[in-house]
């Protein structure tokens, strides 16, 4: 396919979208993302994958939703690399892991356990699905000059949310929990659906990707519903790999 | 086992190591490595297993081998642990997996493909063997500080030498060809045989790891040139190893100041 044809699942085209893209799972926060950004115009609107393009900083950047889940995610990176994207970020929400995290708090992604169906199809299971480390730091940076308390760590991406939230009725309940188990034993922070698919589709292109989750503790309060600090976040992020890309800078 | 006793396979009890360790895999290595820290001393010896300490910037540091092979490299850094270090730096040589990577250059290891049998008696298969990210940055800063070419990014943890040098002749040779280019085609940049089991036990013990090689091999496995051979010399290696740890050792003091 052409990259100027349109795009099969996303319905874009090369000069749609800029290199940089915000990824979140629901299309409905496409738009709250997209106010963010300057000159906000919706593109597309196809399935799950709603896109918004604008600017920062004069700099050309959209926000893509991936519908929940790696096969959905998977395609709609493929597509956006094909007509120029090299730098994504997914945002969004997620479980948190470990005992001493809070509602609230932030997780940088820095690589993803492969607990899903998609990114074998792409590389043996022993690959690492890691995030690129400017793109990480660009995000730990950004929380800390919000001053948003944030925490850097491997997350779990799944592929069957009430496999994690309900693992009692299901016939596998003895070996999800007993993985769970060893995932939190491992340092896992945050439990999520895309990372990895996301993580290891840009190693293969060389892309770049990152991740930053708004973590939920079971059965505390939401203290930030509209998730501004999230989103406020993610995008000092896209501002500073701007303008460490426009200075050329090679990380660290 | 009592932290005060000598644990059992590296011979050395809490007190003779400092937090900051580096890992060479051969034990020849460990002389020349302690050879740049302040005041090293010879520490103990068994097996595989050698260890020097001494200071750096005033800070107790040394140097353990683990031998070849992740199952020694995962008992050296269990056995480290309960004598009190936290902080691990692989240093040695790999292959490069990318035509743009050349003889001489040097890798910072990110994350590591879980190509070896140790890893997964601590963790399942799909959990990533990935750096601690702080350490990998301060490992970068200090392989640029040498203007040598430096590339960040995974390595390939393989349990067999030859079974990457010599496919061919494997029984398994269709399989380990296919897999080295599916690799190859995910962006790893090199080949070695500790890393995944280090990034992994230090995961699941809650201390952090990174890796600093030096490239010696072409991804084409073809021969190394006279030239080539001549750099075996590992001193821009080891002066990045060292300038990293410097650096994760002025961060951790800078974030205790604050």
């Amino acid at each position: 396919m052409n990259a100027t044809e349109l795009q099969h699942h996303i319905q874009l085209k090369a000069g749609d979208v800029g290199r940089y893209v915000l990824l979140p799972g629901d299309p409905g926060r496409c738009e709250p993302i997209a106010q963010l950004f300057d000159d906000p115009v919706k593109v597309a609107s196809n399935r799950e994958y709603e896109t918004w393009t604008g600017t920062l900083d004069g700099e050309k950047v959209s926000v893509v939703s991936t519908g929940i889940g790696c096969p959905s995610a998977s395609i709609a990176v493929e597509e956006l690399i094909k007509i120029g994207a090299d730098t994504f970020i997914r945002v969004g929400t997620s479980g948190a892991m470990q005992p001493d995290s809070f509602t609230g708090e932030l997780a940088v992604i820095t690589a993803a356990i492969r607990d899903e169906g998609t990114t074998s199809h792409y590389l043996p299971m022993e690959f690492p699905a890691v995030a690129d480390p400017q793109v990480v730091f660009a995000l730990a940076d950004a929380a800390k000059t919000l001053g948003h308390p944030y925490r850097l760590g491997v997350s779990q991406s799944k592929d069957s949310f009430y496999g994690e939230v309900e693992p009692d009725r299901m016939p596998m309940a003895e070996q999800l929990h007993r993985r769970w188990d060893a995932f939190v034993a491992g340092g896992a922070i945050s439990s999520e659906m895309e990372a990895a698919a996301i993580f290891v589709i840009s190693s293969i292109h060389r892309v770049r990707a990152g991740g930053i989750m708004r973590m939920w503790l079971d059965g505390t309060d939401d203290t930030d519903p509209h998730m501004e600090k999230l989103l406020g976040t993610a995008v000092q992020a896209l501002r500073n790999l701007i303008r460490d890309d426009k200075a050329g800078m090679s990380w660290p | 086992m009592n932290v005060t006793e000598r644990q059992h396979h590296i011979g050395v009890a809490r007190g003779e190591v400092g937090r900051y360790v580096f890992l060479p895999g051969d034990p020849g290595r460990c002389e020349p490595i302690a050879r740049l820290f302040d005041d090293p001393k010879l520490v103990a010896k068994n097996r595989e297993y050698e260890t020097w300490t001494g200071y750096l910037d005033g800070e107790m540091v040394s140097v353990t081998s683990t031998g070849i092979g992740c199952p020694s490299a995962a008992i050296a850094m269990e056995e480290l642990v309960k004598v009190g270090a936290d902080t691990f730096v692989r240093v040695g040589t790999s292959g490069a997996m990318q035509p743009d990577i050349r003889v001489g250059d040097l890798g910072v290891i990110q994350g590591a493909i879980r190509d070896e049998g140790t890893s997964s008696h601590y963790l399942p298969m799909e959990f990533p063997a990935v750096a601690d990210l702080e350490l990998t940055r301060a490992l970068a800063i200090g392989a640029r500080s040498t203007g040598k070419t430096v590339h960040i990014g995974i390595s390939q943890s393989k349990d067999s030498f030859y079974g990457q040098h010599e496919p061919g002749r494997m029984p398994v040779a269709a399989r380990l060809q296919e897999r080295w280019h599916a690799w190859m085609a995910g962006g790893a940049i090199c080949s070695e045989m500790e890393a995944a089991a280090l990034y992994i036990v230090a995961a699941t013990l809650r201390v952090r790891a990174g890796g600093i090689m030096k490239i010696f091999g072409h991804w084409d496995q073809a021969p190394m040139t006279e030239e080539e051979l001549a750099q075996e010399g590992l001193g821009d290696l080891l002066a990045a190893a060292i300038a990293g740890m410097r650096e994760m050792i002025a961060q951790d003091r800078a974030a205790v100041a604050k």
